[in-house]
């Protein structure tokens, strides 16, 4: 009896059913789960925390003042802190471990301590405890003292109260770093933009001059004619050379003292204070706001610190430049070599081993294709190039390097066997009473293909393109041997003539997770950034098949006659 | 008989005069000589001979895979399509044979329309769809494009269905409808010669009739060659018939004497509904 029902159960399509429910629900909460843990971890470092104030010792050590934000607490078995080396309390079975960030690592060396909480003793949450992020030696935590100016105090307080004398200090403080910065942002125009301007000009003229002497053209003439050039780049070098050192000598006039947790008193300029804040006595609202800006920094600002601190803006940039570089590469040649493969050859043996290839080329492991970039294109396309165009410039070269122009290139080639392939299955989609309806009023085959056929396998040719640029926008591996860097210099567009740069080297997402989670000098300070990048790179990729997605559509919606 | 589509619609406006129509009188429009088809090692026709007179409507009939539609095709050479499709023979468009070496196919198939089965608009435009031909030949003033959109869809009796709706998607029409603008696409490039494949067998009975109106109306000015499974219709809209079986024309003459006189045995059979 039960035997029946189970086989009726199983004939009714039941179970086949709950095992597909089930596929799908275990794919979704993984992906949401994911989506979740990086988005948790990324997005709440940017909140800022409370800085807590407490004695810490250790049993038959002598206590110390801790001043410190929490990062994150573990349970940790106290055998296993007893097997390392600290002598504790065997009756508590499991204590809680905490990471503290001390900051002030010009001072302690260090940014992060171990605590164990169980130790830890009078934890107070002192509202004028502030916090300050600093453009080197990362975060600096203490009690302001005094404000000095050209080495004169001209504010100072003994309170570590909220009293007027230290609000007012703090006040004073909060003044000084938003001139300093408002001179910061004049210094990094002149450097960047003004300097940058000349030092290109000075580069394009000696590349001239060595273009010149490559050729034996360099007249006594043309030779005025560019030292008179670099005369004029000269002198409005050294214009900018005295303003910026007005400026610095500006930016330098203020400086603070500060009492860190040991009770040190640390003289710090204010030049070099990116923000200040004082996260105890901070409102909810305040904390929003401040989130808010940390989080625009992140994603308009460029990194600090080999990577740790600041924005990641130049790898968005350079993701999004790469992936569109690639697409617009891409797509013409995926379709035109399916339309020849569907349309012209002659179906036979020959075409279905070619199709078989191209389906194949689309498993090639990623790094092959690098190798293949940096191999081909690099070494002998790009010194190929270096030396029939770009001679002057020799020995550094200018294609015969990673660049974006082959980073896109190589993409482009991992990407193709996809665009083919959903091109073909597109083409041979279309009705064949609307080809001959077009053949039939006059129309060659190239006409009809161009005016019928294509626009109506558009939408196929569009999935092809969201297919590639997924997979193009997640790739790291091939980039790293073809043109990604850690840290460039300057973006790929800028104001500089050609505009689009595309020998330079450039940033990516991918590789920026891999660099500031594995590479970076200060791991703990980067491990929440490796977790908000990837969130980003998933965002930014997002977007772009969103984007494309939408132009789909928008296509389907015109040609819709497929469906008839 | 394979399909017996009758209309309660009388159409006595179209009744054509009783007297019997004379193939020696009419002037050539096509001529076909000794036409043989293959497909791989199948003979579809198996040597042809016939002519199409000029500005009348023959039709072709005949049971299914008779190889009617496969003789229109041969008109505008939309076999070449076809792998494996090999022709003999001559067919000869105004005295040019339209198989020899060097023909313009394109140019040819601009002088032979073809409206098909199906209703194939592009996912275009209904204007568009119309000036599709034209500018195909490289026309883009937009004056001549207007002028001849117009005349062409009024040609087939549809202007005033669509003229607040010419930049409207044509996929958005009726299957008639779009039937007629398929022929007013056609028209536009002003063909000399222009082949229905069984246009009205997809549509209701009214679309039909529309277009059997519109057929008399086109053969003032084309040449028209209908292939049709129907025919009541054929008796309706032609004034020549021919009939075709396995491959072979059997009876071709004046329609009137083909439905109540044939020659054959066979002609008879399948018009008397014996057997197809």
């Amino acid at each position: 009896m039960k035997k029946t029902s189970v086989s009726g159960w199983v004939k009714s399509g039941e179970p086949w059913v709950w095992l597909n429910a089930g596929a799908v629900a275990i794919s979704v909460i993984m992906v949401v789960g994911l989506l979740l843990l990086i988005a948790v971890r990324g997005l709440g470092h940017f909140w800022p925390a409370d800085i807590v104030e407490g004695r810490y010792a250790l049993p038959g050590n002598e206590s110390y003042k801790i001043v410190a934000e929490q990062v994150e607490s573990v349970d940790v078995p106290s055998a296993q802190l007893i097997e390392a080396g600290i002598e504790v309390d065997e009756s508590i079975t499991v204590m809680q471990r905490t990471l503290m960030k001390v900051g002030n690592r010009d001072v302690y060396g260090a940014d992060f301590r171990w605590v164990i909480d169980n130790y830890m003793e009078e934890v107070t949450r002192p509202e004028m405890l502030f916090a300050a992020e600093r453009r080197e030696w990362g975060n600096m935590y203490g009690y302001l003292l005094a404000v000095k100016e050209n080495g004169n105090i001209v504010a100072s307080t003994e309170d570590k109260a909220p009293t007027d004398s230290s609000l007012a200090t703090w006040a004073t403080l909060q003044e000084r770093i938003e001139r300093a910065l408002a001179i910061h942002e004049e210094i990094y125009q002149v450097e960047k933009h003004d300097i940058g301007k000349i030092n290109y000009g000075l580069e394009r003229l000696r590349l001239q001059q060595r273009g010149y002497v490559l050729e034996n053209q360099l007249t006594p003439e043309r030779m005025a004619d560019l030292e008179s050039e670099r005369a004029v780049f000269d002198e409005e070098y050294k214009v900018l050379q005295q303003k910026l050192i007005d400026l610095y000598t500006q930016i330098n006039r203020d400086t603070i003292l500060v009492e860190a947790m040991d009770g040190t008193i640390i003289e710090q300029s204010v030049a070099k204070i990116v923000r200040a804040y004082l996260p105890n006595s901070m409102s909810v609202l305040d904390k929003l706001g401040f989130y808010g800006s940390k989080l625009w920094e992140f994603l308009s600002d460029e990194p600090r610190e080999a990577n740790t601190e600041g924005g990641v803006f130049p790898a968005i940039f350079g993701t999004v430049m790469m992936v569109l570089l690639m697409t617009v590469l891409v797509t013409p040649f995926g379709v035109v070599a399916a339309v020849y493969l569907r349309e012209y050859a002659t179906q036979g043996v020959l075409t279905r081993v070619i199709r078989i290839a191209v389906n194949n080329l689309a498993g090639v492991p990623s790094i092959v294709y690098g190798v293949f970039g940096l191999g081909f294109f690099i070494y002998f396309m790009g010194s190929s190039i270096d030396q029939a165009f770009f001679p002057e410039a020799l020995p550094s070269p200018t294609f015969g390097t990673g660049g974006l122009m082959w980073a896109s290139i190589t993409l482009a080639l991992l990407t193709v066997p996809v665009v083919i392939v959903a091109t073909e299955e597109g083409l041979s989609r279309i009705p064949r009473n609307v080809r001959e309806g077009s053949l039939a009023l006059g129309a060659t085959k190239a006409e009809t293909l161009w005016r019928v056929v294509l626009p109506m396998a558009s939408p196929a040719i569009m999935t092809g393109v969201i297919l590639a640029v997924a997979r193009a926008a997640g790739e790291v591996a091939p980039l790293m041997l073809v043109g990604v860097v850690k840290l460039a210099p300057s973006l790929p567009l800028d104001g500089n003539y050609p505009f689009i740069h595309l020998d330079q080297k450039f940033m990516h997402l991918g590789f920026h997770i891999y660099d500031v989670g594995f590479q970076s000098p200060n791991v703990e300070a980067a491990r929440p950034l490796v977790y908000a990048t990837a969130l980003l790179l998933v965002i930014v990729i997002a977007l772009l098949n969103f984007s494309a997605v939408t132009i789909r559509n928008h296509l389907r919606e015109k040609y819709k006659s497929l469906e008839m | 008989m394979s399909e017996t589509k009758t209309h309660s619609i009388d159409i006595s406006a179209m009744k054509r005069s009783q007297q019997a129509l004379n193939i020696e009188d009419e002037k050539i429009c096509l001529s076909v000589d000794d036409l043989h088809l293959y497909y791989g090692e199948k003979e579809a026709l198996k040597g042809v001979n016939m002519i199409i007179p000029e500005k009348k409507v023959t039709a072709f009939i005949g049971p299914s895979g008779c190889g009617k539609s496969t003789l229109l095709r041969c008109f505008n050479r939309m076999n070449d399509l076809v792998d494996a499709c090999r022709i003999t023979g001559d067919i000869n468009l105004h005295d040019t044979n339209i198989y020899q070496k060097g023909t313009d196919v394109a140019e040819l198939r601009r002088r032979v329309g073809m409206v098909f089965q199906k209703p194939n608009p592009f996912p275009k435009s209904i204007y568009e769809n119309v000036a599709y031909g034209l500018r195909i030949q490289g026309i883009n003033k937009k004056r001549v494009l207007d002028e001849t959109v117009e005349w062409a869809l009024r040609s087939a009796a549809l202007w005033d269905e669509v003229k607040d709706r010419l930049h409207e998607s044509a996929l958005g029409m009726s299957g008639g409808q779009q039937q007629r603008l398929v022929i007013a696409r056609t028209v536009a490039v002003k063909p000399e010669v222009l082949l229905l494949d069984e246009p009205a067998s997809a549509l209701d009975p009214i679309s039909t009739l529309k277009i059997e109106e519109l057929i008399h109306e086109l053969k003032n000015d084309f040449t028209i060659v209908i292939v049709t499974h129907n025919m009541q219709q054929a008796a309706r809209v032609s004034d020549y018939t021919a009939f075709m079986y396995m491959g072979d024309l059997i009876e071709f003459g004046d329609t009137n004497t083909l439905f109540t006189n044939p020659e054959k045995k066979q002609t008879e059979d399948y018009i008397t509904g014996r057997y197809g």
